[in-house]
């Protein structure tokens, strides 16, 4: 497919979703549900790979950069949030541990089980 | 175009700082938003005249968001050999990470915005900064939020995963994946090609999960 053609298939994925958000008011943002309908078509085949390539290495492999305009909101941060980033970097990296920590125990505890019902 | 100017040049220097060194602490997101800030704040050019050039690059968002279906997809066959152990590692880790934070806030008396930036915190950039925006957070605080996580998991994992002796490889794939995103799963394929794919897969999957979970969870907790 040509690029242009592919860059239209993702804006008209990205639109669906959007109308369907709108429409059945579903707590889903509109972005996500375009994912999901992406993830549909190329399940069931009716998109493939190969005609989605060109567009989705240009935009995957400089994903971040696209996030660095909403980041620079950051400067519009009030100085009450400025003064918690201490604690916000703490709690960042004690949660993160937990999270890891909880769902790692959980397939592995899961997994064991699993074995032990077929040796 | 001053916006995309000094974005573009901003993220180039980013990435070529990462490379140089190849540390998950120089992370081309936090070097970027750093210069362009100081850049910004020394010359004294207000935020609204970026913000000009910035809106087309955030135009681009949506796209971005909807091709993360590719990766997904391509580790979605990842799932067929033990479904459920997966799934459920990833629904409690997520709902974890999420009810921490509500916990959180409420014994340290973080602000209701600032609580709700920080929820999406374990997902995947786009992911998280539309959840963000959708709860009523600020999404800039959520994405550097993002980062400070990914770095976590990208320095701490392999000391996490020995500290709770999770030595299962899908165990620690779906564990980096699910707390740490895209940058918690550049350590997971450091580790091993099982934990790189199970990571891989996680970053979707959790990012769909908490977008699912969250309302609810806001709606019991919150």
């Amino acid at each position: 497919m040509r690029i242009l053609l592919q860059l239209a298939l993702i804006l008209g994925i990205c639109y669906a979703g959007d109308l369907i958000h709108d429409f059945t008011g579903i707590p889903v943002p509109g972005n996500i549900l375009g994912m999901l309908i992406l993830l549909l078509l190329l399940c069931l085949k009716i998109v493939k790979l190969e005609q989605i390539r060109e567009i989705s290495d240009f935009f995957l492999k400089r994903l971040a950069f696209f996030f660095l305009p909403p980041a620079i909101g950051l400067m519009l941060v009030g100085d009450d949030v400025k003064s918690q980033w201490p604690l916000l970097l703490f709690l960042c990296i004690v949660i993160t541990i937990v999270t890891m920590a909880a769902t790692g125990w959980t397939v592995q505890l899961l997994s064991k089980k699993s074995k032990n019902k077929n040796p | 175009m001053f916006g995309i100017i000094l974005t573009i040049i901003a993220f180039e220097i980013g990435v070529s700082i990462r490379n140089k060194w190849r540390n998950p602490l120089f992370n081309p997101i936090l070097i970027a938003t750093i210069l362009i800030i100081g850049f910004l704040t020394i010359t004294g050019i207000s935020y609204d005249t970026y913000k000009v050039g910035g809106d087309y690059i955030s135009f681009f968002l949506g796209p971005v968001t909807v091709l993360l279906a590719v990766p997904l997809y391509r580790h979605i066959q990842a799932l067929k050999n033990a479904w459920l152990p997966i799934l459920a590692g990833i629904v409690v880790g997520s709902t974890v990470s999420i009810v921490c934070v509500i916990a959180c806030a409420k014994i340290f008396g973080i602000s209701k915005t600032l609580m709700l930036s920080l929820i999406p915190k374990s997902i995947t950039i786009p992911m998280g900064s539309v959840v963000s925006e959708q709860i009523g957070g600020i999404p800039s605080i959520t994405i550097v939020s993002i980062v400070i996580t990914g770095i976590t998991g990208a320095v701490t994992a392999p000391l996490v995963c020995r500290f709770f002796r999770i030595k299962n490889p899908v165990a620690q794939g779906v564990a980096i994946g699910t707390a740490s995103h895209a940058l918690g799963t550049t350590k997971a394929m450091e580790i091993g090609e099982v934990q790189g794919a199970m990571s891989s897969l996680s970053i979707g999957v959790a990012g769909v999960v908490t977008v699912f979970i969250t309302p609810v969870l806001l709606r019991v907790f919150g």
